[in-house]
């Protein structure tokens, strides 16, 4: 459903995914672990374009999200005129990719033929970004509820705007997801009146209002008291159980053994190990798993 | 007891009463007009400098900045004496329209700034919220963030204000016949003879121009403020 291809995201000089492909399917709970600044915010953060992504490419089904890759496109490496004045000297295929790929050759020197074919792959391809939101929800860290609006207007805005729905059947919806976490008493309050618990679960509702295919949470109880931990987390285990395909970062390690069905660690902006919890969590393979869940278990 | 006799004096006599209250209707012109044109032009002039950049935005963003620098980097007294005698310096153009251009355009560089920081000081998660659920940024714009920010600069904006409608009291500087300068040709006539008593008079109109300034803002402040918490 969303595949990442070849991702590289550089902040300045600090590179922090570098390389990194993942396909996720339809359905699936997928867990993003790993010491911190090892990028899995930011990978997330890559998949709606919040952050613009250096180089690579990420696709929802058959929807390019972003400006498209040369270096994926071995076609047009291979229409290209550098590729032809190597081979001319005589070098073979894979040598000439590996060459133009690792001096970054076509962005400085090919004319207008390059150009002209990127624009076909971009048209036939990409597709509208705020369209591409409205199919992925994202939950984050700090709630982020509009502080101008009452719940009932955060939960609307969107929908409202966006599906053509009307003001009343936008607000039933809301309702009923509201009646279901159990806050329908607080529709006309502020955010500011709320607990961090009672404000994640309320934008979680304002993500689901929009009817998302996929479920984007980055780091959803990290903000929170302890205690609120559990209400906000047993949301999301109601989400999973319903088959919503969900991405999370997480230092909940409970969370993820329980309801994960893979688990990806991540560090250094690659992802180092995948595996199903058990087998993650019992038997990691890689090292620096082993130290990283030594610490954190 | 002779401030109370030229008290009664200047109010009693119709003509220190109509050059009094013909100061402080120009005076009141001004500011209403120069405000609302600086308003306007601030928040056109602050929404171009925190535009996205695109190449279409560009000669826009550095004009936006070239004249706030000059507006803010010059004397006011300079920028009316530009108006009056440079740039409107025609025979029979009214004075009163100089003066609101050159007080506008003053108070728009300001306002713009004040706004400018008011957007700014909206937490960047917001506009992220709302762009992730799909809406463009135009529309995160107007329905989420300035009118988080509009709370946040109303009073940077009353302080503008206040300050644009005392400002106005140079334009006797290029002889218009506003509040201050009625006060002092009354003072200065034959029959009065003496500022103190004129000069407190204006004083206490502007004060309570302010005043009611303040107190509008006040309120509008506390409605925006709704949803805050206590």
């Amino acid at each position: 459903m969303i595949s990442v291809k070849n991702l590289y995201k550089d902040f300045g000089k600090l590179r922090v995914l570098s390389g990194l492909s993942l396909d996720i399917k339809r359905g699936e709970r997928v867990v993003l672990i790993g010491p911190s600044g090892s990028g899995k915010s930011t990978l997330l953060r890559c998949l709606n374009q919040m952050e613009e992504p250096t180089y690579g490419e990420v696709w929802l089904e058959d929807s390019l999200l972003t400006a498209p890759d040369p270096y994926l496109h071995f076609d047009i490496i291979r229409a290209s005129r550098t590729y032809q004045k190597l081979v001319a000297k005589g070098m073979s295929d894979t040598d000439c990719i590996q060459k133009i790929k690792a001096e970054d050759l076509l962005k400085k020197h090919e004319g207008k033929a390059y150009h002209s074919m990127m624009k076909t792959l971009e048209k036939e391809n990409r597709i509208d970004i705020n369209l591409a939101r409205q199919r992925m929800g994202m939950v984050f860290q700090h709630f982020n509820l509009f502080a101008n609006m009452t719940v009932m207007q955060n939960l609307t805005l969107a929908p409202i705007k966006l599906k053509n729905k009307t003001p009343a059947e936008a607000e039933a919806k809301a309702m009923e997801l509201l009646t279901r976490i159990g806050l329908a008493d607080k529709r006309d309050v502020y955010p500011s009146t709320l607990s961090g618990g009672q404000k994640q679960r309320i934008a979680i509702v304002r993500a689901l209002c929009m009817e998302p295919e996929v479920l984007l949470f980055d780091e959803p109880t990290s903000a929170l008291d302890p205690e609120m931990v559990g209400e906000v987390l047993d949301v999301m285990k109601s989400l999973a159980d319903e088959g919503m395909t969900m991405i999370v970062v997480t230092h909940e390690m409970g969370f993820a053994r329980e309801v994960a069905d893979r688990v990806l660690f991540m560090d250094e902006g690659q992802i180092v190990e995948e595996a199903p919890p058990a087998e993650l969590f019992a038997n990691p393979q890689n090292e620096r798993t082993k130290s990283f869940l030594s610490k954190v278990l | 007891m002779d401030f109370l006799q030229k008290t009664i004096e200047l109010f009693t006599t119709e003509r220190y009463v109509e050059s009094l209250f013909s100061g402080l209707w120009m005076t009141v012109v001004i500011s209403v007009a120069a405000a609302v044109l600086g308003l306007i032009l601030g928040s056109v002039v602050a929404l171009v400098t925190i535009a996205p950049k695109s190449r279409a935005i560009v000669l826009p963003k550095a004009l936006c900045k070239v004249y706030i620098t000059i507006i803010r980097g010059t004397p006011m007294a300079l920028q009316l004496f530009i108006m009056a005698y440079v740039i409107f310096a025609i025979r029979g153009f009214p004075p009163v329209v100089t003066a609101i251009l050159a007080f506008g355009i003053n108070s728009g560089a300001y306002v713009a700034e004040n706004i400018r920081a008011g957007i700014l000081s909206v937490d960047k998660g917001q506009t992220e919220a709302g762009r992730a659920l799909g809406l463009t940024g135009a529309t995160t714009m107007l329905r989420i963030v300035i009118p988080q920010a509009i709370k946040n600069v109303l009073p940077a904006i009353g302080n503008e204000l206040i300050a644009l409608i005392k400002e106005t009291s140079i334009v006797s500087m290029i002889g218009m016949y506003d509040l201050t300068m009625a006060a002092q040709v009354i003072g200065g006539g034959n029959n009065m003879a003496s500022y103190v008593v004129p000069m407190t008079a204006a004083a206490l109109f502007y004060l309570a121009i302010v005043y009611l300034l303040t107190f509008c803002i006040k309120l509008i402040e506390r409605r925006l403020r709704a949803g805050d918490q206590r």
